[in-house]
């Protein structure tokens, strides 16, 4: 309806209105209301947060959230690199078939991913009783339960959402920059790491940055494969404001959670701003 | 202001809003859920009731939500008998109509001015003969001595009824002298099988867990192992020192359906409505006329078979400490 002479300027807000009412409505206006019963349940002052960050335990399941959301991230990475420069040095019609085998994995329910998982992890589960069968151990290992069960229920969901951007920088490297450096003598090992692992940084950092800060925020997974001493702050979040229905403490966890995740973010603008500046 | 901020949040959670003429149960999904559908609602909407609408999970934080907001869309929950007693004396909840529901035929143990019992179970020893050939537990301390019975053995994971009681009564402590908990002494207890403890979040890990071997011992709703008897599995129980804790039905503050809400509440605390439910699901009615209702084959797995070596969580005493002994406890299994 508008013609072309109509004024131009703010029309890219204009597109985004949408957007912009959705968010406010379903988390500006959500996320301003847990803030405000955390400093007002039940009286108003700041114990909530007092609590939280003078108790042991809770410092502790702060300490679990930043670390085991560390180590998926590292071992999410170290997986999809491969996986993604295979993809993309790949024939086209095996690209995609492995790439529907990536993205299919994310439409099946994360709750029976999970319990999949457990039934394959378990001390009298698959993995186990191979392992014994063939003799490569005497006792179950514990695979559930800890670290171990956590990373690896959730690199296995992680996965795709490092392996897409990922994919989406390499494919955008030309090969012929690696022929370039074997025949400037460089080692397979140097060609990796000083041309296409910097090439591929971009990738690299807003898929782990995404990985990350999804990792935070699990509850499912943690919970199921990770037990209770590697307590997430999603869960500590869910049985304050479900179980013991105290929503100022839950209110407070989840907007620490939200200022970390929102913190980080602007680490990685900044230096992502600078690479590309550089 | 508040109310209507209130209202924003919970827009998104109310897509299963029902008809207007409709009511909603909820409760907490599963096989349990399906007999609450099938014994309660059907016959109600059958006599003559509005159709019942089954949502659920039940969600504590959800119900506060909604009565806060004025803008309740659960009509009746299935909710723990303990938060049920914390939840009336904090406002959440509408008294209940008893000159609807006939409380002089239920249990006294689970009537109270805004709650009725749901149903009533057991917490019980239970193990898998094939991981103890030579000798089957007997009591709650063998449950807690990993020398005699070695292995990982299973916990139901939240702060409720039972898992407490249970570690004082193994250590020795008198069930007359339960109340008030000693915590220390229970989280003392407790600390010594720590390592060994796998948690169950829900009815069917419970039976996943014991079934596979995983936890070849544990501390079980009494239903879910029946459940496994019946499909055929071979499962040891102990119902010495039976823990009992129940559910309750309520009704949020400010529901639109308050009339239809007690009548379907009558319903399902009826005698046929109970019978139905215990026969269906393995736990025991409460309504005092169910059991001649019922197949004494059945009634006798029941847990109202076993109240001479039974122990009653005291639900009043947990309405009251409800939120110290839940941070306690989330603190414990986070150390």
């Amino acid at each position: 309806m508008f013609s072309a002479a109509a004024p131009r300027r703010g029309s890219g807000l204009g597109f985004a209105m949408p957007a912009i009412l959705l968010l406010a409505a379903f988390f500006v206006i959500p996320v301003v209301f847990l803030l405000t019963r955390s400093v007002t349940e039940p009286q108003l002052g700041l114990q909530n947060y007092a609590a939280l960050v003078g108790s042991s335990t809770y410092a502790k399941v702060f300490f679990n959230t930043f670390f085991v959301a560390g180590v998926v991230t590292l071992v999410t990475v170290l997986i999809a690199f491969p996986v993604a420069w295979a993809l993309a040095i790949m024939p086209a019609r095996w690209s995609a078939v492995v790439f529907a085998i990536i993205l299919l994995s994310m439409w099946t329910n994360l709750l029976a991913r999970t319990y999949a998982w457990m039934v394959l992890l378990q001390q009298t589960g698959l993995i186990n009783r191979m392992l014994k069968a063939i003799g490569l151990i005497d006792q179950p290992l514990q695979l559930t339960n800890n670290l171990v069960g956590v990373t690896i229920g959730m690199v296995y969901i992680m996965l795709p959402f490092m392996i897409l951007p990922l994919l989406g920088v390499i494919k955008k490297i030309d090969p012929a920059i690696l022929q370039a450096a074997a025949l400037c003598g460089a080692t397979k090992w140097q060609a990796l790491t000083r041309v296409l692992v910097p090439l591929a940084t971009p990738g690299i950092a807003s898929g782990a940055l995404m990985v990350f800060v999804m990792s935070l925020g699990y509850f499912v997974t943690p919970s199921l494969l990770g037990g209770t001493a590697n307590m997430m702050l999603a869960e500590l979040i869910a049985q304050q404001v479900q179980s013991l229905v105290n929503w100022g403490m839950g209110g407070a966890a989840a907007f620490l959670l939200l200022l970390v995740t929102l913190g980080l973010y602007a680490v990685q603008l900044r230096f992502l701003d600078r690479k590309e500046a550089a | 202001m508040k109310k209507t901020m209130i209202a924003l949040a919970l827009a998104s959670g109310l897509t299963s809003a029902a008809h207007a003429q409709d009511m909603v149960f909820t409760s907490w999904g599963g096989t349990t859920q399906d007999a609450q559908a099938a014994h309660w609602a059907a016959p109600f909407t059958e006599k003559g009731g509005p159709a019942v609408v089954q949502d659920g999970p039940t969600d504590y934080g959800k119900i506060k939500a909604m009565v806060e907001a004025g803008a309740v869309t659960w009509d009746v929950v299935d909710v723990e008998y303990d938060w049920a007693l914390q939840a009336g004396k904090a406002g959440l909840l509408e008294p209940l109509d008893f000159t609807v529901i006939d409380k002089t035929k239920l249990d006294p143990r689970f009537v109270s001015d805004f709650a009725v019992g749901s149903f009533y179970y057991s917490f019980v020893l239970g193990w898998n003969p094939a991981n103890f050939p030579d000798a089957s537990p007997a009591t709650l301390a063998d449950l807690f001595d990993t020398a005699k019975f070695p292995g990982k053995r299973t916990f139901y994971k939240w702060s409720a009824p039972g898992v407490i009681e249970a570690a004082l009564l193994a250590d020795g402590v008198a069930p007359d002298a339960l109340y008030p908990l000693d915590l220390d002494r229970a989280f003392k207890k407790l600390d010594t099988i720590k390592a060994d403890i796998i948690w169950w979040e829900g009815g069917a890990q419970s039976q996943q867990l014991l079934a596979s071997g995983e936890a070849p011992i544990g501390f079980f709703w009494n239903g879910r192992l029946s459940a496994l008897q019946a499909d055929g599995m071979e499962v040891g129980i102990s119902w010495d020192q039976n823990i009992t804790a129940a559910d309750a039905l309520v009704v949020p503050k400010g529901t639109k359906n308050k009339e239809a809400a007690m009548k379907f509440i009558a319903e399902a605390t009826s005698a046929e409505g109970q019978a139905a439910f215990a026969a269906a699901t393995g736990y025991a009615p409460v309504n005092l006329g169910s059991a001649d209702l019922m197949d004494p084959a059945i009634r006798a797995t029941l847990p109202d078979a076993q109240t001479a070596v039974q122990v009653n969580a005291d639900m009043a005493y947990w309405a009251d400490h409800r939120d110290e002994i839940g941070n306690r406890w989330y603190a414990w299994q986070a150390q």
